[in-house]
């Protein structure tokens, strides 16, 4: 199969042939043209187009296209062998959508019962939110470094790519970028994805200082909203934490992630290990520093939140000061493209610097003018956020599939009166 | 000449009768209407009310910005030095390939 590297999932979602009428609804939702089948017949995904982002999967009326990668049981499984510490880093948008298949209201946050839910479970937390902090810190420093070098002519010392940056949190679009736009690929920043981040850390610095066991018994989890995040736990570059402990004196060849759990996933091991997230009692886990998180981490799962959290930690740096005002409204909403300019003044030189963002979610209706305006050098930004999903990730193709919204036939039988 | 002697019926609706059938008529379809747009309406609904308390999770924590985060600063201190460090870019960083030349 074309445009893969070795070891790396060529397939995650497949269409179910007896459940496809051939509407076309998946098509009008699909970012890559990655959906084959003409009106009427039955529909196929085509791996070698798709980027597995599962917008198909939530916005099928008859739950025709399916999740191929079934991880469920062998995590239970490793969660029976007491060798082993399964640590699970969860996203943000799960602690807002888990509930959902347990009865309770979109939206709805329960971040204290999923931690009692893992932990009655036998996982470990490292939360994604602690390394999308973190993702802040090296992403935030690349986006400074960029500026100071490229805008304010300052020497720089480590190589930098061109202004200006995306940001690279989003498997999906990294994916459709090194498919469709490779060559923007210096653009991207280099910094991991929050998950990739929270599995090279677990299995050095969590293994060493917090946890104390050997990186080669930690069975890192992720618990996404996102069926791309299963793609993206497979690419083989992604070892480095193996790669460390070899300059270490160490062996051993292991994933950074082991496998990758959607929202709907874990609300299917917790159903099967008789967990009811609603009824659990509930875990603050305050002991453990790799569940600290800042508010700027956690709206990562949004729209925007990227560019939010990265303004917040930019404006320090640049500035010597907070922001007064951290709600920074112009980069929030559903508005397909937001752009916004901050100015500020550098502490280190005294000069006038305008931030220029802009920040589109939605690859299918939003995006492709703002690449073609970056491929022309004609791009007005700094830095630019991007999400495949429209809404971001709380609405990320593996969360709930809400009867609510996407599957809105259920919603309708749920009107009729005979059902 | 031939002579035709059907005559249609003639169609006995009032006025006012007319008046009523087309409201019923028009208030049935627009109903209907009404119906197909709520249902896609809602389709961004719970995209919201997720939203809403991803944002609600920002203003209850103590925390609100990244670099006050003890946590991460102490795993610089510990750890990995500072963001962009040797370390920090073996770990934390990555490289991307181009795809189409892949085969």
């Amino acid at each position: 199969m074309k445009g893969f590297q070795g070891q790396e999932l060529t397939s995650v979602i497949e269409i179910d042939r007896k459940a496809c009428k051939g509407c076309d609804s998946c098509k009008s939702f699909c970012p890559a043209d990655a959906i084959d089948g003409k009106y009427g017949a039955v529909h196929r995904v085509n791996s070698e187009r798709c980027i597995s982002c599962g917008q198909c999967i939530i916005n099928c009326p008859f739950g025709a296209p399916k999740d191929k990668v079934d991880v469920v049981d062998k995590v239970i499984a490793q969660l029976k062998n007491k060798q082993l510490t399964v640590v699970g880093t969860i996203a943000p948008a799960v602690r807002v959508a888990i509930g959902e298949e347990f009865g309770m209201e979109p939206g709805s946050l329960v971040t204290e019962k999923l931690y009692g839910a893992m932990k009655q479970a036998g996982f470990k937390v490292l939360d994604t939110v602690f390394t999308a902090d973190q993702t802040i810190m090296e992403e935030g420093m690349e986006l400074i470094g960029r500026i100071r070098h490229f805008a304010l002519g300052e020497p720089s010392e480590h190589h930098l790519g061109p202004l200006p940056q995306f940001t690279s949190c989003c498997p999906a679009w990294v994916r459709y970028a090194e498919l469709y736009y490779p060559e923007l690929l210096p653009n991207m920043s280099s910094a991991k994805s929050p998950m990739m981040m929270a599995g090279a850390l677990g299995k050095t610095y969590g293994a060493k200082e917090v946890w104390k066991v050997k990186p080669e018994d930690i069975f890192m989890v992720g618990v996404m909203p996102c069926t791309a995040k299963k793609f993206e736990a497979s690419r083989p570059e992604f070892s480095s934490a193996a790669h460390y402990w070899r300059t270490q004196g160490g062996s051993g060849n292991y994933s950074d992630v082991d496998v990758v759990l959607t929202t709907r996933d874990l609300a299917c091991l917790f159903k099967k290990l008789n967990i009811d997230v609603k009824a659990v009692a509930e875990f603050d886990d305050k002991d453990n520093p790799l569940v600290q998180y800042s508010g700027a981490g956690t709206i990562f799962a949004n729209t925007g939140g990227v560019m939010e959290a990265a303004l917040r930690t930019a404006y320090f740096v640049i500035t010597g000061k907070e922001l007064d005002v951290l709600e920074f409204k112009p980069v929030r909403g559903l508005k397909g493209v937001k752009e916004a300019s901050v100015t500020m003044r550098d502490a280190k030189t005294g000069k006038e610097v305008t931030l220029k963002v802009a920040v589109a979610h939605g690859i299918k209706e939003n995006v492709k003018p703002l690449l073609e305006e970056v491929k022309a050098g004609e791009s007005p930004y700094h830095f630019i956020e991007i999400m495949n999903c429209p809404g971001g990730c709380v609405n990320g193709g593996g969360q709930p599939i809400n009867p609510m919204g996407t599957s809105w036939l259920d919603k309708v039988k749920a009107v009729l009166p005979w059902s | 000449m031939a002579q035709y002697d059907y005559v249609e019926k003639a169609v006995q609706v009032s006025r006012r009768e007319f008046i009523g059938i087309v409201g019923v008529a028009g208030a049935i379809l627009w109903t209907g209407a009404y119906l197909a747009t709520d249902l896609i309406q809602d389709r961004t609904k719970y995209i919201k009310m997720r939203a809403q308390g991803i944002y609600k999770d920002d203003v209850k924590s103590k925390i609100r910005q990244s670099h006050n985060n003890q946590a991460v600063t102490d795993v610089y201190k510990k750890f990995a030095r500072n963001p962009l460090s040797p370390l920090a870019e073996e770990l934390f960083h990555t490289k991307y390939v181009d795809r189409t030349k892949l085969v």
